[in-house]
């Protein structure tokens, strides 16, 4: 058991899938989750996300590399690999005709829970989702983000040890992404190993204790969310002069605390802190000493942005916005 | 096999929820074989005078032709609506199901088998209530059992078209196979009137046996010699069709 808790609840060397017309989706990936972990899996559309996601849970087949998901090989051993995973794909599938017990239901059936349990285990992810009172009703009259919640029962009804959520907030109103969120987090609480891709910075930031980040079929980097911010530099402060006057001078006041000669555009001006927001005091002090007064100051935190940024030299789809936008929605 | 059992019933009970929940979609498949044996029995009512035809008369004659294209239809209409969950996502979820994959083919399958029951007990009350001769409990049974049989071949037909395709677009191709595989039988003659070249086709049609077997009952007394050959074509058509679609959907994932 003891060794059991020590194997990585995902593996992958080199990791590749090439399509018709040698195009590599997914270019010789190598990562690890451990066991009860949330992993981010953060990059652009197109990237390779879902192939990668793909190839984990066994619906396509690796053209070149290893994977092993919870102790399996996911090409010699997919059934193994199926039996203790729950995956909740970027589109929700779910069959509108169907009620939402029914699908649940269906969906224990499939993984072979035994009849005496499917009603009660049923009605507790039901529950814990939040559908109770829509569980009677079918599917095709549900919201998106219900669909989301239904589907993520769906994936939990065997009680995974991992969990693959690809995308899973894509389109989701706030409310609805917040929920999700909280669902995450709960069960990671409760062990569970959640694999979960996104192209919303704010939302790997939040939820990922670990992150790969993917460009172009390639892992870029990984680790830590506060690890890869700290890799890219130190934090800055944005200042906005009270006056414009001598612009130059102020520039050379500041340059003492920063790695980098800042730049500046205008009345602004922009710090790298060497000592983080230590500095900040300092900073201001020498301005008011040199008779420069700020208007505004900013603290900058450098961002999964700026990560992407220096490992691709292009900024992520989305970045400005932070997070997902979607029309409102009832739930 | 309790649990692969359990996955093929409630395949099946999800198959049969589009006639139970959305009845009007239904409609044409119920209808069009009992339109057909209506329109050619009124049109070629005569041919039954020919010396050498079998039956007295023509509708009764015909009446099996539109069972097998009831099960045709069935079929075809079960890959169609496997290539609609492939588009929407629905199958992903079916293939992340560990069970193994013959037992998810079964499940697809065999609601085909049921559901091709329907189109043909209406052609049958119709049929009857125009005078068609009773051909007794037993020949409607061993009829039930192999339009069955013929509606789970030609599901598996499908299935492996939706699977290649993996879109509703390849609709016409998995209708045409089935129409065609019951138009070159000994479907609207006996075999002795059949044009030389039609004969020498329907003679290797694995679907003629089927045909006859069915026939067996409505036209002349139901033997073994004529129901042995429709079994041995019914299972080899489930045999090769079944594992090609297990060989296409193996080629989805693993």
């Amino acid at each position: 058991m003891q060794y059991h808790r020590q194997i990585a609840a995902i593996e992958v060397i080199g990791l590749e899938r090439e399509f018709k017309g040698a195009i590599k989706a997914v270019d010789g990936i190598d990562l690890e989750v451990a066991r009860g972990e949330v992993f981010g899996f953060l990059g652009p559309n197109g990237a390779g996300k879902t192939t990668t996601v793909r190839m984990l849970v066994t619906l396509l087949r690796p053209t070149g590399g290893h994977a092993r998901v919870a102790g399996f090989d996911v090409a010699d051993q997919p059934a193994e690999v199926r039996r203790r995973i729950g995956v909740a794909l970027q589109d929700a599938a779910l069959d509108p005709l169907m009620t939402g017990s029914e699908l649940i239901e269906l969906q224990a059936t499939l993984h072979g829970i035994a009849p005496r349990s499917v009603r009660a285990r049923g009605a507790e992810l039901i529950e814990r989702v939040g559908l109770s009172r829509a569980a009677g009703r079918r599917v095709g009259t549900y919201s998106g983000g219900m669909r989301r919640r239904l589907d993520l029962a769906m994936a939990l009804i065997h009680e995974p040890e991992v969990l693959f959520l690809d995308e899973p907030t894509t389109g989701l109103d706030p409310t609805s992404r917040l929920t999700l969120w909280d669902e995450v987090r709960r069960l990671r609480d409760e062990g569970t190993t959640v694999f979960l891709t996104t192209q919303y910075l704010e939302e790997a930031d939040q939820l990922a204790d670990r992150l790969g980040i993917i460009a172009a079929g390639r892992i870029v980097a990984g680790g830590t969310p506060a690890a890869l911010k700290a890799e890219v530099g130190s934090p800055h402060l944005d200042l906005v002069l009270a006056d414009r006057a001598d612009l130059e001078r102020a520039r050379e006041v500041v340059a003492a605390f920063g790695d980098h000669r800042p730049a500046s555009d205008g009345c602004h001006l922009s710090v790298g802190l060497a000592h983080g927001a230590a500095d900040i005091a300092p900073i201001l002090r020498a301005l008011d000493d040199a008779g420069f007064g700020v208007a505004e100051l900013e603290l900058k935190q450098p961002t999964l942005d700026d990560v992407f940024l220096a490992k691709t030299g292009e900024h992520l789809e989305g970045a400005a916005e932070s997070e997902p936008e979607a029309a409102p929605e009832l739930v | 096999m309790r649990d692969d059992l359990r996955t093929i019933g409630a395949l099946m009970r999800r198959g049969l929820n589009e006639i139970l929940r959305v009845p009007a979609g239904a409609i044409p498949g119920v209808l069009a074989p009992t339109i057909f044996m209506l329109g050619l029995s009124a049109a070629f009512a005569e041919a039954a005078r020919l010396p050498g035809f079998s039956a007295d008369d023509f509708r009764t004659f015909i009446v099996p032709v539109g069972m097998l294209q009831g099960a045709g239809f069935t079929g075809a209409a079960t890959g169609i609506n496997l290539a609609r969950d492939i588009e929407q996502g629905w199958f992903d979820r079916l293939m992340l199901a560990p069970a193994k994959r013959p037992v998810l083919l079964a499940g697809v399958v065999g609601s085909a088998c049921l559901r091709c029951l329907l189109p043909a007990s209406f052609l049958l009350i119709v049929a009857f209530g125009l005078g068609v001769s009773w051909p007794g409990v037993g020949a409607l049974a061993l009829a039930a059992l192999l339009i069955m049989g013929l509606a789970a071949a030609a599901a598996c037909y499908a299935t492996v078209l939706a699977l290649r395709f993996r879109t509703q677009q390849a609709a016409p191709l998995m209708q045409v196979g089935t129409f065609v595989a019951v138009l070159f039988t000994t479907a609207y003659v006996p075999r002795e009137l059949l044009a030389d070249w039609l004969r020498a086709i329907a003679d290797v049609n694995p679907v003629t046996h089927v045909l006859e077997g069915v026939r067996q009952g409505f036209v002349g007394d139901v033997t073994w010699a004529a129901t042995w050959p429709a079994l041995l074509a019914l299972a080899g058509l489930v045999a090769v069709f079944g594992a090609l679609a297990v060989r296409g959907m193996r080629r989805q994932g693993f």
